[in-house]
């Protein structure tokens, strides 16, 4: 079960001045149960790329499978192909438009086809995972809630789908830490749960360092750089440099630390490995 | 070309039209209006077509551009010819069953389709050689006199400004939230007509709201930056009479004096 | 006069949709002296961007005072004079350019404010470059990226020479790129031409680059003080539902594993000092 890019390009209006190569030759497998992170500068492709996954965009070259089956073919499969993949865009709450939380959340499983009892249920279980009680808000209407609640109202709308594979594109913009901590560890229960893909698209190496396994670097409408999340930052860091890509701040920190002679070991992204390596290097207990 | 849509028709250029103060082409172009209604004879029209090619070279536009400007209305241009050819009164030409084809009609459709080109052309002319800006600062400009008994020129000129403003950016929102509802299976394309109005909500629900939210930052930001109006309010570019819109002006007096003596100076011409 | 923004006993109450009196603000006392950079922090809903509204006469206090150079903001007379010296820029670039060419943008304040025009052009043209924006002047604004946006948002209110200027969040909606762009030009203004600023902000990177660091929670200030006043106090960030400097948290959970470490680390070099006796 996977996502199949194979060779794709994609111009921006071709046959005008305005003539962009968004992606170049892109080819990358993504499976079920992985959690994949994609980073790049703004105009790297990483979002174009992304919205040829669920055929929102036709490659100019090339095709994606899902689970076998061409998304941008005609047809009763490919339009279920494309409903396996989820879409969470960017600032999600602007598109809400239904009158109460619930029918908002139903309008994707419906679109389906389902039958309203399997939409009531899906409706159900997508609320539960973005920590939204039923009897409280699935007959307010949307635009009364407050922005993180909005947020998760829309992100529930696309998990009400129950989508094989979930993109997010920044899910997280805009928020204070609270309310981004809060939409990550919802995000990672799904995840778990429903042991399906995750694709997240971030400016922020602290959150792809915190949660994928996998990352995909763009650049210049290309696929840059592909592998282990700890592999990448140790092994590339140059490159990455290049491309005007940053590293973990727990990364930048033990560097630091290690040029002023303490001798940390072992792959430090995040701030937990890094107290824990500190206390190490220092003969510490108890970290 | 969404994202163009702001220049609208408008073909930057340097050229001696380009230059000429707005307000001096707007009126231009309103009495060329008036002068396709007075216009009668075959070689009024004559002079005002040569009129219309004179002052499109000097703005060295490219003629395809011309041409393209009548396209929209040429279905209409059509009709117009054929409804007054079946029509017309007078001495038949040529008859088969109902339809009557007469001298007159031919003339008469002939001048009325030369008449709704003459407007296109004069219009698209403004257009072409006016930024959507410059043209909201001249009619600004020439409504100004008008505001004692009740026009409101600034008003209507800021809400010109702001819609040139963000009308890229509202069609770039479309094309999200279109994008956002397609990857929830919404289906824009399928089903009969009042199905796929019901089918647009998801898009023009959202639309609304962010339009309003947009407004009302908007606004505020206006606000924070002191705007209270049009009253004792300056401008950055203050448009300035130069002696290019004298000759302007000539020109176009010698244009509409030419045709009224056609008119009314004598019949040696007419058909 | 020692402070161009002076609250005393602050208080805002709106209605809300519900017809419920709602307190945004709750008894704030606050002062600013001029050119100082100071940061207001806190998650949404804590109250720090309607604080940072009366600053310029957008909202008024229901009860309290809020001075601005001695101007009593609540008097309309002196609405005009005290929008024009504080400004300010909103989080999203988009919703506050009103014009469809740069400049025009950036001259918006001064003909609201009647300045004559052959006056004009050398401030918008000074405002530009006070942001770096020169070479865009001609450009229409949907054309450049979220910080070049910002950054004429900003021209736009530097154009009105103004001593003061808030910032609403005004890096939310941008990328790292714009970000950077955003905050150097912020740093750059308060330190070369000595305008105070307000920072509102949840960032805690962007926060601790100002002098004095304000956190709000429910309408109310929690803590005042500087940067490393404040940051250091890790448990106290977390309650807030904000976050400390990386530096600080690892010397925190440290320091709670038994390790004693200097107080009040928030960076790197500070971390690296109290860790390796080398340095």
């Amino acid at each position: 079960m996977s996502i199949d890019v194979k060779n794709i390009s994609y111009t921006y209006m071709a046959k005008t001045p305005f003539e962009c190569q968004a992606l170049d030759q892109v080819s990358v497998t993504i499976n079920k149960g992985e959690f994949v992170a994609i980073i790049g500068h703004t105009g790297s492709g990483k979002s174009t790329l992304a919205e040829h996954l669920n055929g929102l965009l036709h490659p100019t070259t090339g095709a994606v499978y899902v689970d076998g089956i061409d998304v941008n073919g005609k047809g009763a499969d490919a339009k279920k192909a494309r409903h396996q993949v989820g879409m969470v865009f960017q600032y999600p709450e602007h598109q809400l438009f239904a009158e109460t939380v619930y029918e908002d959340i139903a309008f994707g499983p419906r679109n389906s086809g389902k039958d309203p009892d399997t939409v009531d249920a899906a409706v159900r279980s997508a609320m539960e995972f973005v920590n939204l009680d039923f009897a409280t808000f699935a007959q307010r209407s949307p635009f009364a809630l407050s922005g993180g609640q909005m947020r998760r109202v829309a992100i529930a709308g696309v998990v009400a789908m129950e989508p094989d594979y979930l993109i997010m594109d920044e899910p997280s913009a805009g928020l204070d830490p609270r309310s981004r901590n809060m939409i990550f560890a919802q995000l990672m229960t799904i995840f778990k749960k429903r042991k399906m893909a995750v694709i997240l698209i971030t400016h922020s190496m602290e959150e792809a360092a915190l949660y994928a396994d996998r990352l995909l670097v763009m650049s210049g409408g290309k696929l840059c750089i592909d592998g282990k999340t700890s592999d990448v930052f140790i092994n590339d860091e140059k490159t990455l440099e290049k491309l005007a890509v940053d590293v973990p701040e727990s990364f930048k920190l033990a560097e630091e630390l290690q040029q002023q002679g303490l001798p940390l070991k072992g792959a430090i992204l995040t701030e937990a490995q890094l107290v824990k390596a500190i206390a190490k290097a220092k003969g510490w207990s108890g970290c | 070309m969404l994202n163009d849509i702001t220049l609208g028709q408008y073909y930057p250029g340097n050229s001696f039209l380009h230059k000429l103060d707005p307000r001096t082409k707007i009126l231009a172009t309103f009495f060329f209006m008036a002068a396709v209604f007075i216009a009668e004879s075959a070689l009024s029209y004559g002079i005002l077509l040569a009129f219309v090619f004179i002052v499109a070279f000097m703005a060295k536009l490219p003629w395809k551009m011309l041409l393209k400007s009548i396209k929209p209305l040429w279905v209409i241009i059509i009709l117009t010819l054929g409804i007054h050819i079946f029509t017309g009164q007078g001495e038949p030409l040529w008859q088969w069953k109902m339809f009557t084809v007469t001298r007159e009609g031919i003339v008469l459709g002939v001048k009325m389709s030369l008449r709704l080109i003459l407007l296109l052309l004069i219009s698209s002319l403004l257009t072409f050689t006016t930024s959507p800006i410059v043209l909201t600062d001249g009619i600004e400009s020439l409504l100004t006199p008008f505001k004692k008994i009740g026009v409101p020129a600034h008003e209507l000129a800021m809400m010109m400004t702001i819609a040139l403003r963000f009308i890229p950016t509202l069609l770039e929102e479309t094309d999200r939230i279109m994008k956002a509802q397609s990857a929830r299976g919404a289906d824009f394309s399928s089903g009969n007509l009042i199905q796929r109005a019901k089918n647009m909500l998801p898009i023009l629900i959202p639309l609304f709201i962010s339009s309003f939210r947009r407004a009302d930052e908007l606004a505020m930001a206006m606000e924070a930056r002191c705007y209270r109006g049009g009253k004792g309010r300056t401008r950055m570019h203050q448009l300035v009479y130069g002696s290019r819109d004298g000759v302007a002006a000539c020109g176009m007096a010698v244009l509409i004096l030419v045709l009224c003596i056609l008119k009314w100076g004598g019949t040696l011409w007419a058909i | 006069m020692d402070s161009i923004i002076s609250v005393q006993n602050l208080t805002h109450t709106y209605t809300d949709g519900q017809n419920n009196s709602v307190k945004a603000l709750d008894g704030i006392n606050l002062s600013i002296a001029p050119g100082e950079f100071v940061a207001i922090i806190g998650t949404n809903g804590s109250g720090k961007s309607t604080l940072a509204r009366h600053f310029n006469a957008l909202l008024t206090p229901t009860e309290g005072i809020c001075l601005v150079n001695g101007l009593d903001t609540s008097k309309e007379e002196n609405m005009w004079q005290v929008r024009q010296t504080v400004g300010m820029v909103f989080q999203n670039p988009d919703n506050q350019i009103v014009a469809a060419i740069v400049e025009e943008d950036v001259a918006f304040g001064l003909e609201n404010i009647g300045v004559p025009s052959e006056q004009i052009r050398p401030r918008v043209e000074a405002a530009l470059a006070a942001v770096n924006m020169s070479a865009y002047a001609q450009q229409a604004p949907h054309r450049l990226s979220g910080g070049q946006k910002q950054r004429i948002a900003i021209a736009g209110v530097m154009a009105l020479e103004p001593k003061c200027i808030v910032f609403d969040e005004p890096t939310a909606m941008l990328d790292p790129k714009g970000r950077k762009e955003i905050v150097s030009t912020v740093v750059k203004l308060n330190k070369e031409k000595h305008i105070t600023i307000v920072y509102i902000t949840h960032k805690m990177e962007e926060a601790i680059l100002a002098d004095r660091i304000v956190a709000m929670e429910k309408g109310k200030i929690v803590m005042m003080g500087t940067p490393a006043e404040v940051f250091s106090q890790v448990e106290l960030m977390n309650k807030l539902g904000l976050e400390a400097p990386l530096a600080a948290e690892v010397a925190f959970h440290l320091n709670k594993a038994g390790h004693k470490l200097p107080a009040n680390i928030i960076t790197h070099k500070e971390l690296c000092k109290a860790l390796c006796p080398s340095m």
